[in-house]
C-alpha cells in the first residue's frame, strides 16, 4: 500500500536543484521564470530547494567548465537516490558555441548518465515544462525499479554508480546520451537560434 | 475494568483523536491550505491542496544520507523527539470544553514543550556538521529568544486576567481558562486583551517559523539551514514537525481568546440528551476548531508570506523585543488593573 503511494508521490512532488555550471545566466533565468506566476510550475509541485540533499531533479545548465566539473559531479553525488538529472539549454548537451574551447570540460553525458535533455538557447518555458514532466515520470519508474531491487534484498551491490569517475572514451557527437531526449517543442527553437 | 477501559481511551487520545492521526491530517491540511493561499495570492495557481501529503511520502520513499562528520544517533534520533513533543503538546490544548488530558498540566507546561521541538531541531542540525546548519542554529536560538519573551507575557496576561475572576490571583490551567470563557464568553471580546491578541497573532508566525521570520530556515543564504544536511524520511518527520506546529500554535490562540465558542455550541444543544449532545458537542467543535485555524493560518502564515520579505536576524529580535513584547505587556498591566 505504502509503496504505491510513495512512487505515486514521486511524481507529484519533485524538488529541483539547480546547478551553474558555467552558464551564461540565460538559461538560468528561464528556469526561475517558469516558478513566476505566469507558468507557474509549482501547480505541479515543483519547487527549487537550496541543498542538494533534498533534491529530486538535478537541472544543470551551462557548458560544464573544467574548474567546475569536480564540483558539479560532487555536488549530483549528494543527492539522495532516486534521482533525475536534468540537462538545461544546448551547452551541458553539446557545448553550443563553447565547444571546443580550451576551458570547457563538458558535454555532461561524458561523466553522468543524463535522464533528460531540454534543448535551446535559452529554451522556451514550454519546453522546460515538458522536460519537467518528463522528469517527473522517470523519477517514477526509477522509484518503481527500487521496489524491485528492495523485495529481491538479495543483491549486496547497490545499483551502478550514476557518477563515472573517468570519462567515457568515445568522442560523444551531437548530444546523444543514452536516455531518450526530448526535443518535440525545442528542436526547432534550437535550430532558428543558433 | 475501568483500568483497561481507561488505558484505552488514553491510547486512542494519543494514538488517534487529539494525538498522531489528527494532527497529522489536519497539520498537512493546514500547510497545504497556507502553500495554496500564497500561491493565490501571486495569482499563481499553486500546488494541490494534498501537496504537502505527496512531498512527506515523496521523502519517505528517498534514501536516507547520514555525514559522515554526523552523530548518528542524534541525527536520527532528533526529529522523532521532536515530531513526540509537538503531538504531546497538541494533546494539552483544550479543544473548547474538551481537553483530553484534564488538570495534568498547564500553560508553563506547554510553554516547555513548546521549545522541545526546536531544541530538538538544534540538535539535529549541531549534530550534522555542516557549517550552514551551524549558521542556522544560531539564528533558531536567537529566533527563540526573540519570540519566547512576548509569549510568555500573554499568557501571563490571560492567566491574570481570568485568575482575577476566579479569585485566584493567577490561573494558569489550561481547561480552568476554558471553562471560564465558556461561561462568561471569548476573551478576544475584552478591550484588555486586544493588545495581547494582536501579540499572539505576530507570534505565531514567528514560533512556526513562517515567511519574515524565517532567518533560521533561509533557503537562497544558508542552504536551508538547519535542514541543509537532512534527506529522506527524517527530513519528512521534520516537515511533518512544522505542520504540526501550524495546527498547535493556531489552537492555542483558540484556546486562549477564542474559548467562549465552546460555551455557545453547548447552549445550542441543550435541549438533546446528554450522551448525543455530549458526542455532537465534540465533532461541532472539532469543526468549528479546524475552520479557526485555517482562518489563522491564512492570516498569520500566507497573507503576512505573500506581502512582507524576510527579515535580518536582528531587525526579527528587535521587532519582538519592542513592537511585539510592548503589546503584550500593555495586556499584562491592563489585567494587573483589573481592567
Amino acid at each position: 500500500m505504502f509503496k504505491n503511494l510513495i512512487t505515486e508521490s514521486m511524481s507529484k512532488s519533485p524538488w529541483l536543484f539547480h546547478i551553474n555550471a558555467g552558464s551564461c545566466n540565460g538559461c538560468d533565468i528561464e528556469l526561475v521564470a517558469v516558478l513566476t506566476p505566469r507558468y507557474d510550475a509549482e501547480r505541479l509541485g515543483f519547487k527549487l530547494t537550496g541543498t542538494p540533499r533534498h533534491a529530486d531533479v538535478v537541472v544543470v545548465t551551462g557548458p560544464v567548465t573544467k574548474q567546475v566539473l569536480p564540483r558539479v559531479l560532487r555536488a549530483i553525488s549528494q543527492v539522495p537516490e532516486p534521482r533525475v538529472i536534468v540537462t538545461m539549454g544546448s551547452c551541458p548537451q553539446s557545448g553550443n558555441v563553447f565547444r571546443g574551447s580550451y576551458s570547457v570540460a563538458g558535454p555532461l553525458s561524458k561523466y553522468v548518465d543524463v535522464d533528460v535533455d531540454i534543448a535551446g538557447c535559452a529554451p522556451k518555458p514550454e519546453a522546460i515544462i515538458d522536460g519537467l514532466a518528463l522528469a517527473m515520470k522517470i523519477l517514477s519508474e526509477k522509484r518503481a525499479a527500487m521496489n524491485g531491487k528492495v523485495e529481491a534484498k538479495a543483491a549486496p551491490a547497490e545499483e551502478p554508480k550514476e557518477v563515472q569517475a573517468e570519462p567515457a572514451a568515445e568522442a560523444v557527437e551531437e548530444a546523444a546520451p543514452a536516455d531518450p531526449p526530448v526535443e518535440e517543442v525545442a528542436a526547432a527553437q534550437e535550430g532558428g537560434e543558433q | 475494568m475501568t483500568i483497561v477501559l481507561d488505558s484505552l481511551r488514553y491510547l486512542a487520545y494519543i494514538l488517534i483523536f487529539p494525538g498522531f492521526l489528527f494532527c497529522f491530517l489536519t497539520g498537512m491540511l493546514l500547510c497545504g491550505i497556507d502553500r495554496k493561499l500564497v500561491a493565490r495570492m501571486q495569482k499563481r495557481i499553486g500546488p494541490p491542496v494534498l501537496q504537502p501529503f505527496y512531498d512527506f511520502f515523496k521523502l519517505l520513499g528517498k534514501e536516507t544520507i547520514v555525514p559522515a562528520a554526523a552523530n548518528r544517533v542524534v541525527f536520527l534520533a532528533a526529529p522523532l523527539v521532536g515530531l513526540a513533543a509537538q503531538v504531546v503538546l497538541q494533546l494539552f490544548i483544550p479543544v473548547f470544553s474538551f481537553s483530553a488530558f484534564r488538570g495534568v498540566a498547564d500553560v508553563i507546561v506547554v510553554l516547555y514543550l513548546l521549545l522541545i521541538p526546536a531544541l530538538s531541531v538544534i540538535l539535529g542540525a549541531a549534530s550534522s556538521g555542516s557549517p550552514y546548519a551551524g549558521v542556522g542554529l544560531s539564528r533558531e536560538m536567537v529566533t527563540i529568544l526573540a519570540v519566547e519573551l512576548p509569549l510568555v507575557l500573554v499568557l501571563l496576561a490571560v492567566a491574570k486576567t481570568v485568575g482575577n475572576a476566579m479569585g485566584t490571583g493567577l490561573c494558569f490551567s489550561l481547561s480552568q481558562i476554558a471553562e471560564y470563557q465558556a461561561a462568561n464568553g471569548s476573551l478576544i471580546t475584552r478591550l484588555s486583551m486586544l493588545p495581547a491578541v494582536a501579540a499572539m497573532l505576530l507570534i505565531i508566525p514567528g514560533e512556526t517559523g513562517n515567511h519574515p521570520f524565517d532567518a533560521a530556515e533561509a533557503e537562497t543564504e544558508i542552504c536551508e539551514g538547519m535542514l541543509a544536511e537532512y534527506s529522506g524520511a527524517p527530513l519528512a518527520v521534520y516537515k511533518l514537525s512544522h505542520a504540526v506546529k501550524l495546527l498547535t500554535m493556531t489552537s492555542l490562540f483558540v484556546a486562549l481568546f477564542l474559548g467562549g465558542i465552546g460555551g455557545a455550541v453547548e447552549h445550542l444543544l441543550v435541549g438533546l440528551a446528554p450522551a448525543i449532545a455530549g458526542g455532537l458537542a465534540i465533532v461541532i467543535e472539532i469543526i468549528i476548531l479546524f475552520l479557526l485555524c485555517i482562518v489563522l493560518v491564512a492570516l498569520c502564515c500566507s497573507l503576512v508570506h505573500a506581502v512582507t520579505a524576510r527579515l535580518r536576524i536582528e531587525q526579527l529580535f528587535k521587532y519582538y523585543w519592542t513592537v511585539v513584547a510592548g503589546l503584550a505587556l500593555i495586556s499584562v498591566v491592563l489585567a494587573w488593573y483589573g481592567l
